[in-house]
């Protein structure tokens, strides 16, 4: 586990976060850890157990948000989720992602609706909007897009808007 | 429109033509024909207006209508012998105090409803229609009902779809009609009237759930059969809460238990079958916090939402007029009916005692939400029937121990 | 789900169970569907259908540089435009690496403020004639006005104020600010009282909402509501207090916290935080320094490469954005986090179980609001 020297001093509950996700090894990678904010990458894998850590142990109970980004350079998509906690003592303010790259061509992806089952909603949208599939997620039909959409996921790079030229 | 182009459709709109001429004869040409025509000439030859006998005579007017008593010269005896004098039955039925008189009494009802809503609410309601405050926007939305289409669901079934616009305005005629609005100004009197009434009353659901069900929606299905339960469960507090009164007037005739309350209106010893009449009518005409057939949030408009035009225009009329026979019964049973001091005509002390109880059903639409079935049918079940049931236990010992 | 000749998926009824479709098109509703099925009067199951107002801001902001996205991304969520931009600002500013003056937090501050009263007050007003209570919808949106009118003062327009930007805000308040908005909340107080004595306190409206949708606490954090519905069930969970962006640590206010976990207490939950929004601008009101309100930033301003991830507390809860970028004057990528999506899981949740004439108070009372979650 690589952590990137952090500008600032970082305040007890990151400091005790980051120490307790480097106990998982070579499972996840820091991205950052700045006040508040902490985000990991992990293997496609070791999402799902990752994510229980996550859950059990780090004591955060809610998925925020989820992420979806194309980077058609490296030929991958990066998923984050974002967890916030509740419970958790002075961890309200923290949110964790977890990120985590799939190759475009085989965009796979466990569903952590086992672990956080609000994730349902986001990751119905971005399965869509990225054609992304989540292996495991029960109900994963279309969500925001109309039934008749008939073309590439847009939230890819390589869909245009229309009337939006090239580079513009 | 099409044109004509078969036999069939040249027969619908012969239909078309009967049904519009159907609507506007109690709404229009009827008032027109007695301002203009009979007012004037029964006011020349008899300044005793409405205090006519009323012997309802069928045969007397047969007989007045054949050809040979018609002098077409002579306006004063055309008009009686056709039998459409002030005191003809026709006259009555159709105008004063029948359909039309109610009919505009209703709109005059609709708009003061929107205006002291708006009150309520800080708004200015109708403004513009007629001079004063908008007081001819019923009219204004009686003509914008008329010039619309008529839609008629496609799955709709067209014959019971219709059925309901004549229903409701039968029940709403027949209710006034057995309705007296003074000591002689009545359509039609038995001594049973109350019962009669209250008979009418009950098939107002038959006629919902015709509705709701011919228009093959789901909202409507929906809504109609909450009405359909509705107004069943509240017509036994209704009719339990009249009792008390029938016990102490000793008279199933309105006319009868009027007279009865010459010493003492019957609201002071009959409270709590007042307060039983006046919160199950509300229900019956389904007005807020018990318009839950109609939820707009939750049913769109409930039993009416397919309905368009004249044909809801038409049903909304037959409501409201259910709500002016309710307010009437109510002035009747509870609040001396037409009794008051005497220079004033007694039909105007009815009427002014009527809208103030319609003010009373009107006002709780601006302070309160919808109560939900389940709780509706509680609060019908279980209290306003124990009420009535207490209410008639009060009237049996008032009437044993001789105080009234 | 059986999929019939034509190819479109059909659904199988029971005999005694009849299938209801609320909205598009339905006074209930607003631009969303959700078809529940009904047995008798209890509803048995629930399928929400967002998605007919889903207009692309997200993928739309990659092709306007920073300045440019702020009046689209306000579009979103038209009774809340300063909070749906707030976390844009903060994210924008984080990654462009710029410190805000004290004066243009506070007027962020206020414009936040007043904003979730305009917001509460819709929502009061739909809640209201979803209930069926004619009233309460014409006061508060009668007395929204006086509130647009004093954002108007500020912003300048009516509804979309484009206000709180990257880089600070756009103008400064007028002179008479302070004594115009400090008369306008005192009538709004005491306007608030009247709400509760015709309202809240009706013996109809406590029937029809105590005890109805419960959301336990336990099920609220897992599925991870946000704002009143979070706070009505027994979280005291605010991202002012929680994570606090301006200078919300400056200010004493209350949060409510109703343990009933029912719909009256996501009622009582609005009405609490108005009275708390006018707390707060009062104080701010007294202290508010002079001084600059806007950062000058490049037309094509460039950030440097990373992402960044703000929320501020919105009217209907969390607002977050998530913006990563390469680098350039554009966003790579923008995700809105919004509050309206996260609720809308626990619909269903709610719904099933209750009766037909509970789903609208169930509904609104999540303060869904389909623009928002479909962005």
């Amino acid at each position: 586990m690589s952590a990137t020297q952090p500008k600032m001093e970082l305040p007890r509950e990151e400091k005790a976060l980051v120490a307790a996700l480097s106990s998982l090894g070579e499972k996840v990678k820091l991205a950052f850890a700045k006040p508040n904010r902490i985000k990991i990458f992990a293997e496609r894998n070791d999402v799902v157990e990752v994510s229980r850590f996550i859950r059990d142990n780090l004591h955060f109970d809610h998925c925020a948000n989820v992420t979806g980004t194309d980077f058609p350079k490296d030929k991958q998509i990066e998923i984050t989720y974002h967890f916030g906690s509740i419970d958790g003592e002075g961890l309200r303010r923290i949110i964790l992602s977890l990120a985590c790259k799939v190759p475009s061509a085989d965009a796979r992806l466990p569903s952590l609706i086992n672990e956080f089952p609000s994730v349902e909603l986001h990751e119905r949208e971005t399965a869509e909007m990225l054609g992304v599939v989540f292996d495991g997620h029960p109900n994963l039909k279309r969500l925001l897009l109309p039934e008749d959409w008939n073309d590439i996921p847009p939230m890819l790079k390589a869909y245009r808007l229309p009337g939006r030229l090239e580079g513009e | 429109m099409a044109e004509l182009t078969t036999f069939e459709q040249f027969v619908k709109r012969v239909l078309e033509i009967v049904f519009w001429v159907l609507i506007f004869l109690p709404l229009v040409i009827l008032p027109v024909f007695y301002l203009v025509y009979v007012l004037p000439v029964e006011l020349q030859c008899n300044f005793v207006l409405l205090g006519c006998s009323h012997s309802i005579d069928w045969a007397t007017a047969l007989y007045m209508f054949s050809p040979n008593q018609l002098n077409p010269f002579d306006p004063t005896s055309f008009i009686s012998s056709m039998g459409l004098g002030a005191s003809s039955i026709l006259f009555r039925a159709g105008f004063f105090p029948g359909l039309t008189f109610v009919a505009v009494l209703s709109s005059f009802v609709i708009w003061y409803e929107r205006k002291l809503l708006a009150k309520m609410q800080y708004r200015v309601g109708p403004l513009y229609a007629g001079r004063v405050g908008g007081i001819f926007q019923s009219f204004a939305d009686l003509f914008k009902l008329l010039f619309k289409e008529i839609v008629i669901p496609a799955k709709a079934d067209r014959l019971m779809f219709l059925a309901p616009v004549f229903g409701m305005m039968a029940l709403g005629g027949a209710l006034i009609g057995i309705v007296p609005v003074g000591a002689n100004e009545f359509v039609a009197s038995s001594p049973y009237s109350l019962l009669i009434a209250l008979a009418i009353l009950s098939f107002f659901p038959l006629v919902t759930l015709i509705a709701g069900w011919a228009s093959n929606n789901k909202f409507s299905f929906i809504g109609a059969i909450r009405a359909l339960y509705q107004m069943i469960s509240y017509e036994i507090p209704l009719i339990l809460s009249v009792i008390g009164v029938v016990i102490l007037a000793g008279s199933l005739d309105f006319t009868g238990i009027v007279n009865s309350q010459n010493k003492i209106w019957f609201i002071a010893p009959m409270i709590l079958g007042a307060i039983v009449f006046y919160i199950t009518a509300m229900a019956e005409v389904e007005r807020i916090p018990f318009d839950l057939p109609e939820a707009d949030s939750e049913l769109v408009a409930g039993w009416l939402t397919e309905y368009t035009s004249m044909v809801f225009g038409t049903i909304n009329l037959a409501i409201y007029i259910k709500l002016y026979a309710m307010s009437a019964i109510f002035t009747l049973l509870f609040l001396g009916g037409w009794s008051g001091p005497a220079p004033v005509p007694d039909f105007v002390w009815f009427l002014i005692k009527t809208i103030i109880v319609m003010t009373i059903f009107i006002i709780p639409r601006g302070a309160n939400p919808r109560i939900r079935i389940d709780q509706l049918i509680d609060l019908g079940w279980v209290w306003l029937i124990g009420l009535s049931f207490l209410n008639i236990f009060i009237a049996l010992v008032l009437k044993a121990s001789g105080l009234l | 789900m059986p999929v019939g000749a034509t190819g479109i998926s059909t659904q199988q009824v029971e005999e005694d169970k009849l299938v209801v479709s609320i909205g598009p098109q339905h006074p209930g509703a607003g631009h969303f569907r959700f078809t529940i099925t009904v047995e008798g009067d209890m509803i048995v199951d629930v399928l929400p259908d967002p998605g007919y107002v889903h207009r692309g801001a997200e993928k739309q902001t990659e092709y306007r540089n920073y300045t440019q996205s702020i009046p689209l991304l306000e579009r979103s969520s038209l009774t809340d435009v300063t909070n749906i931009i707030g976390p844009y600002s903060l994210a924008a500013e984080e990654l462009m690496g710029i410190e805000i003056p004290p004066r243009a937090q506070y007027l962020r501050m206020i414009m936040s403020e007043n904003q979730r009263i305009i917001s509460h007050l819709y929502w009061l007003g739909i809640q209201a004639i979803f209930l069926g209570h004619s009233t309460m919808f014409m006061w508060p949106l009668g007395d929204r006005d006086l509130l647009i009118d004093l954002g108007e003062m500020i912003g300048g327009a009516r509804i979309t104020y484009s206000y709180w930007i990257p880089g600070g805000v756009r103008n400064d308040i007028p002179g008479n600010f302070k004594e115009r908005a400090l008369k306008t909340y005192d009538y709004f107080e005491k306007r608030l009282v009247d709400y509760e004595r015709i309202f809240f306190e009706n013996p109809l409206f406590l029937k029809r909402t105590q005890g109805v949708g419960v959301l336990k606490r336990e099920e609220a954090i897992r599925f991870g509501v946000v704002g009143p519905v979070l706070r009505a069930s027994d979280v005291k969970s605010d991202t002012r207090l929680d994570e606090p962006y301006c200078l919300y640590k400056d200010v004493n206010f209350e949060v409510p916290v109703y343990k009933e976990c029912d719909t009256w207490a996501r009622c009582m939950v609005h009405l609490f935080e108005m009275r708390q929004s006018i707390r707060i601008i009062r104080q701010i009101l007294e202290k508010i320094p002079s001084g600059s309100v806007r950062v000058k930033l490049s037309p094509q301003q460039r950030t440097r490469p990373g992402e960044a991830y703000a929320r501020v507390e919105a009217s209907r809860g969390a607002m977050a954005f998530h913006i990563i970028s390469d680098g350039g004057t554009k966003p790579y990528r923008t995700k809105i986090s919004v509050p309206s999506f996260r609720n809308l899981i626990v619909l269903k949740k709610l719904l099933i179980g209750s009766h037909v004439a509970d789903m609208p108070a169930i509904y609104w009372s999540l303060d869904y609001w389909p623009v928002e979650a479909d962005r």
